[in-house]
């Protein structure tokens, strides 16, 4: 299919222009009112169980009663052994699994990030099931410490009672595993990792396995006092990825519908299930998956494509206690205990924005696409515009032109022709290419200081890191400008924005069907990049776009974060430090090589128009 | 000598008359399949199960009864009463008990077994145990479930059988002289269609519930954890449990269609009986579900009972030939027949079972839809060929 451009467009080529500028804010603006009209019930759907199998809420939960007490004992138990080392600890929880007549493994790990050390020692039991084949598991898990490094007293108490309570029963078709991790983020990575021969050096091997793991609960249930008004469901794993809807669905409708538990998601502790509730729910679910950190022992396990959530306990003023929550975790068991193979009937791909309601990645991906095709559209937009093309070339066709029209008119057809066909002016791609391969490689090493730099210079690298990014864009557009001469000057850094768009969109394209929040929030940020230019004749213009950029840039994102939370800015780069060499967090990367790149080359058009009027070379 | 003779001969001259009045089948034979696998279908096995025991109840022995069950749930390491299927939440009766002979197990329910035992195309060595060994007086009994849809079912979640490849396979039956009459009981979602392209004679058929209606189970036990009968089963058992007590019962199947609930079945049963021959207040439900032995005498009826005519007149009885074929081609049941005219009144009140279609509108309008799509696809091919071309 021959697609012929009428000529009088490669004339006018503003019609063109226009239409790339009209549509790439179209597609901006579509993009940003799509995501505001998920929450609403047109474009949202309720949740549904998919998994035939599951089956939730079917069965009869016995556990309660006199296993209370057991519970209340084992709670004192854990308090005796609040401050304890690890080492005692993890002997007297094997001591308790042996009791119960369980296999028990002990695992030693250590980490080494941001200048710390983490070290900890999981303990764990296997229960066989007694008529099952032993190729499947599904895990029981307790971090001895939350994730807030809160004593998780309930939490140990129940998978201890639960451990013996399970033994009693014979309908297990796949083995549980009791893991109790000495913390809420590194150990169930070390515990996961080695379960999967995959993990460091510093890290003990597993000496007791099971089958491949369909499902992990993590109980998160905190404090001396028993009782708790509802249920939160975490669930976000690490770099953004999600566990199987169905089964946070099952676990939602066992606690709603068959224990009359409320749940939350997203720490809405008053959702009302009205619009704005919704949208605040789907935000802080896509900060999180943004951010791809660990939100709970559960994201470690899902990078493995194990479906897990933790169920954590809220408030204390309700009237549920560990007899509610045993059940809960009974009636999930006997669910995940009916799955005849791995979760897959359900979404792994959605934003959920109230307990019984979702968007799957169908319905909210065009909006982070839209916002990668409008970077696109403007760079396809910079490469068509006559301003990309260096002079020279352009004046001799210009002559041709001149001089065709001068001449006789039967060869006037002809002479348009060979307008229309000739390519132009060519554009001289040398420097702009140099500049935007050479600043992307440049994002190496901010991804490297901040992952091998100590917590206590973390902040002061951060500050030199932020003045050496606000220096090298002008040191970088000084030095252009003083070299090259002044016509090619305006053309490449136009294609330098112009390449650096067009990977930037491509990539956050492609980043938007793996990790969409991550996608859209950089994208986000990136606007200002697409008007962002070099105006020399323009010094008041390229101030506001200067303000624009420093206001969108890496660093203000990090600020913001760290307000969001109410952490200094060490912390979060901590974090991230943290998360690259335990958990494998690939947000930094992102950032570093991707987002920051594209902002750097941003700076350098914007900045040269300072330049260039300081020199007076305005073109 | 003499009386024992005359007794004896009385008996045989009764006997051509009873087969007249009854169907004449010699043999009740009956399939039973459940056709899905899986934990959560377990009442599909449970349904099986039950009519597995009606039918033993009623008489027809283990020999002739092919049982056909594709998973084993009684043995599933999730089953909180192992080696147990109930079909009740009460927990009354294990059918799974210990006198169960299942024929068909695990991977070998295929549709391709469940044809080649229908039609007898089975490998040479195969024990008489998996085979259907009927002739041309065996009554069979057909019953399937598991899940269905428009005119198929499905087998193991792996493969299907269509509405086509039972009728044909019934009608290679007939032509081999493999059955006499045939009741084929479905529960599966949109299990009428199922039995919709059968054209072979002397087949009745029924199924629960109707094109675009799902079949629903009854009620769930919460030990087990799972829904263990589905309710069109349900409700045929009450029936059968509470009216058919022995082999001996004279109820027929028009009583159990009657008795048949759209609102308590939560879908529409449906009922064929145009290939079916007998009007169905006359066929009794141990026609098929029971073991009734009727015996055939080898030769020509007519020739005994002219021998009979003789002796009676020999012995001084004046009766003419007409009276005598009245006689023995008996005229008393028209009473019977008459008085259970009502009775075949409300039969007749069910819509046409053969008909699959809701209605013929939306028939229409689903071509029109198919017709548009070939069209849009049509004119969307001819713009680009176009655009192609400029």
């Amino acid at each position: 299919m021959a697609l012929r451009v009428p000529v009088n467009l490669r004339k006018n080529l503003s019609v063109v222009l226009y239409a790339f500028q009209g549509l790439s804010i179209l597609a901006v603006i579509v993009g940003l009112a799509s995501l505001l009209l998920l929450p609403l019930d047109e474009y949202s759907r309720r949740t549904y169980i998919s998994e035939n199998a599951l089956l939730p809420g079917q069965v009869h939960a016995y556990f309660g009663g006199s296993e209370q007490n057991i519970v209340r004992a084992f709670r004192r138990e854990v308090d005796l052994l609040g401050n304890s080392t690890s080492d005692v600890v993890s002997e007297r929880m094997a001591e308790i699994f042996r009791s119960a007549g369980l296999k028990v493994g002990k695992q030693r790990y250590s980490y080494k990030a941001a200048g710390g050390e983490y070290t900890g020692e999981n303990v764990y039991a296997v229960l066989h099931a007694p008529r099952g084949d032993a190729t499947e598991a599904i895990v029981l898990c307790a971090p001895w410490k939350n994730i807030d490094h809160l004593l998780n007293e309930g939490g140990v108490a129940l998978t201890l009672a639960l451990s013996r309570y399970f033994k009693r029963w014979s309908l297990w078709s796949k083995d549980i595993i009791f893991l109790i991790s000495s913390d809420a983020r590194a150990g169930p990575q070390a515990w996961v990792d080695a379960y999967h021969d995959l993990h460091g050096e510093n890290i003990q091997s597993l000496s007791v396995k099971s089958g491949a793991i369909q499902g992990v609960v993590v109980v998160d249930y905190p404090g001396a006092y028993h009782r708790f008004e509802s249920l939160h469901i975490i669930y976000d794993g690490i770099n953004g990825q999600l566990p199987n809807l169905d089964l946070i669905n099952t676990a939602v409708q066992i606690s709603r519908d068959q224990m009359g538990l409320r749940t939350d998601l997203q720490e809405m502790w008053d959702h009302n299930d009205g619009y704005r509730h919704r949208l605040r729910t789907m935000l802080r679910g896509m900060v999180n998956q943004a951010l791809g950190h660990s939100t709970g022992p559960h994201s470690s396990f899902i990078p493995y494509h194990i479906d897990a959530i933790t169920l954590a306990t809220h408030g204390d003023g309700g009237w549920h206690d560990e007899g509610s929550l045993g059940r809960t975790v009974e009636s999930v068991f006997r669910s995940l205990n009916n799955l005849l193979e791995h979760f897959h009937q359900s979404f792994f791909f959605y934003l959920l924005m109230a307990p019984k309601r979702f968007v799957s990645i169908g319905t909210y991906l065009p909006s982070a696409m839209l916002l990668a095709v409008g970077l696109t559209l403007t760079a396809i937009r910079l490469w068509v515009d006559p301003r990309s093309r260096s002079g020279e070339v352009g004046e001799k066709v210009e002559e041709v032109k001149e001089k065709s029209e001068k001449g006789e008119k039967g060869k006037e057809g002809k002479a348009g022709e060979v307008v229309a066909v000739d390519v132009g002016p060519k554009r001289e791609l040398f420097l702009p290419m140099s500049i935007v391969i050479g600043v992307h490689f440049c994002g190496v090493i901010p991804f490297a200081v901040f992952n091998s730099v100590d917590y206590k210079s973390m902040s002061s690298a951060f500050y030199i890191f932020i003045a050496a990014s606000v220096i090298l864009p002008t040191l970088i557009s000084i030095l252009i400008t003083l070299t090259a001469s002044p016509h090619r000057l305006l053309p490449a850094f136009h294609l330098s924005r112009c390449f650096s768009l067009l990977f930037l969109g491509m990539f956050l394209s492609t980043l938007a069907t793996l990790n969409f929040s991550l996608s859209f929030l950089i994208g986000l940020f990136s606007l200002p990049l697409t008007f962002a230019r070099t105006t020399p004749k323009s010094v008041p213009l390229a101030l506001l776009n200067s303000i624009l950029l420093q206001v969108t840039s890496p660093f203000a994102a990090l600020f913001i974060i760290a307000g969001y939370w109410g952490l200094g800015v060490e912390d979060i780069l901590k974090e991230a430090s943290f998360g690259w060499w335990v958990w494998r967090m690939w947000t930094p990367v992102v950032v570093w090589c991707v987002w920051w790149p594209a902002w750097v080359v941003g700076r350098i058009s914007v900045d040269s128009s300072f330049v260039m009027a300081a020199m007076g070379k305005t073109g | 000598m003499k009386l024992p003779t005359w007794s004896s001969l009385a008996l045989l001259s009764l006997l051509p008359s009873a087969c007249l009045a009854h169907s004449q089948h010699t043999s009740n034979w009956a399939v039973l399949v459940s056709t899905s696998r899986f934990w959560f279908n377990y009442r599909h096995l449970a349904n099986v199960l039950s009519m597995y025991r009606t039918v033993k109840r009623l008489g027809i022995p283990d020999s002739q009864i092919i049982l056909m069950l594709s998973d084993d749930v009684a043995c599933n390491p999730r089953n909180t009463f192992p080696g147990t299927v109930y079909n009740n939440a009460d927990r009354a009766i294990d059918l799974y008990g210990d006198n169960i002979e299942v024929d068909y197990r695990g991977y070998e329910v295929t549709v391709e077994n469940f044809i080649r035992l229908l039609t007898d195309r089975v490998p040479p060595d195969t024990p008489r145990s998996k085979r259907l060994l009927t002739d041309d007086r065996s009554n069979i009994f057909i019953y399937m479930t598991g899940h269905g849809g428009n005119e198929f079912l499905k087998f193991q979640d792996a493969e299907e059988i269509s509405a086509f490849d039972i009728a044909d396979a019934f009608q290679q039956m007939f032509e081999k002289k493999r059955y006499n009459e045939m009741l084929f009981m479905i529960d599966t979602c949109q299990a009428n269609t199922m039995y919709s392209k059968f054209y072979s004679p002397n087949i009745l058929a029924t199924g629960s519930s109707e094109l675009d209606q799902s079949s629903y189970s009854h009620h769930a036990d919460n030990d087990v954890g799972v829904a263990v009968i589905d309710r069109y089963t349900y409700f045929n058992l009450e029936y059968l449990e509470t009216h058919v007590k022995n082999a001996s019962s004279k109820h027929t199947l028009a009583d159990l269609f009657n008795s048949y609930d759209p609102v308590k079945i939560a879908s529409t049963p449906g009922i064929r009986t145009d290939l079916f021959r007998r009007d169905l207040s006359e066929v009794l439900i141990t026609d098929f579900l029971g073991n009734v032995q009727n015996v055939e005498v080898d030769g020509d009826g007519m020739i005994l009972d002219e021998d009979l005519l003789a002796l009676a007149r020999s012995a001084g009885y004046n009766i003419t030939e007409q009276e005598w074929k009245d006689a023995m081609t008996g005229g008393y049941h028209e009473k019977t027949k008459e008085e259970r005219d009502d009775v075949v009144g409300e039969q007749r009140t069910w819509e046409g079972p053969a008909r699959v279609h809701k209605d013929r509108e939306s028939d229409f309008w689903r071509n029109v839809m198919s017709a548009g799509a070939v069209g849009v696809c049509f004119v969307g091919y001819w713009v680009f060929s176009m655009i192609d071309k400029v």
